[in-house]
């Protein structure tokens, strides 16, 4: 909200209660953004492994081999590909559309690059957010150093 | 001194409700971001399709076979839907935020009053 972006802001000037709630609000932040960083990063995990499901498991190649189907994870029937041209790929919102394998790679490849821009502008984020709250942590310890011991209890309170 | 007691109790734990009503308000903002999201990620791919590819849409456990048109008058409803509900949901952020901060001020005042009346019976004492 009113944190300090771009312009300096002295943070001397503020009390060290608002320190604190400012240092309280930056790890908050910090915490939902690492969490939504590890997030992207799971979701281009999951498309990277999309595309080379295709490359290596649909393929001329493959076609009048037998594969086996998991019916679960530990129960396995052999089959056989009708098409091993096309695959259904879910486009999100409960939505599927019939592609081609190229098409469909080139799908998690775009989806792949777009996580990726997101997952640099986080990264610029998290840096940012990390180095204000260094400098409010820098502040709060300077406060408690020069504060006699009586105030620092009430402080880290 | 007793009453501003009774009445700050009171307005912190108006103020405390506010605040919960307003977390779960944001919450349900960030919800509806990432749905528009995702079907604005449809509408898009959508866009980008033949008319003669094949959609499906996942109703249930089964898939069924769906008009592009059809689906994507479905995704622009829904957007439209969302769309309307993130203002809904904005306009009651917006309202909750401005209780609170009328609340605080009115807290703060009885927070005053109350030690006024501290300092006035201690000095009587």
């Amino acid at each position: 909200m009113a944190s300090p972006k771009g312009q300096q802001v002295d943070l001397t000037s503020f009390s060290t209660q608002q320190l604190s709630q400012f240092k309280k609000q930056l790890d908050d932040e910090l915490e939902h953004l690492t969490n939504s960083y590890t997030q992207l990063r799971a979701a281009q995990a999951k498309f990277r492994e999309c595309i080379r499901s295709i490359a290596t498991g649909v393929s001329s190649k493959i076609d009048g081999k037998t594969i086996l189907v998991p019916l679960t994870t530990s129960l396995y029937v052999p089959g056989k590909l009708a098409d091993t041209e096309n695959v259904i790929v879910d486009v999100g919102t409960g939505f599927y559309v019939e592609k081609s394998t190229k098409d469909a790679t080139k799908f998690y490849e775009a989806k792949v690059k777009e996580l990726e821009i997101n997952i640099k502008d986080l990264e610029a984020i998290v840096k940012q957010k990390s180095s204000n709250l260094s400098m409010v942590e820098d502040v709060l310890r300077q406060r408690v150093l020069s504060a006699g011991n009586a105030s620092a209890a009430t402080t880290t309170a | 001194m007793a009453d501003t007691q009774q009445r700050l109790q009171g307005l912190s734990e108006q103020f405390q409700k506010l605040q919960t009503d307003l977390q779960n308000n944001i919450q349900s903002r960030q919800k509806l971001e990432s749905q528009q999201q995702e079907n604005k990620g449809v509408q898009k791919e959508f866009a980008s399709l033949d008319d003669n590819s094949t959609i499906y849409k996942l109703v249930g456990p089964v898939l069924l076979k769906q008009d592009k048109a059809e689906a994507i008058l479905g995704v622009d409803g829904r957007l439209e839907l969302i769309g309307n509900q993130i203002k809904e949901v904005e306009k009651q952020i917006k309202e909750a935020q401005d209780k609170s901060e009328e609340l605080k001020a009115q807290i703060i005042q009885a927070q005053t009053e109350a030690q006024e009346h501290g300092a006035q019976a201690q000095v009587a004492a």
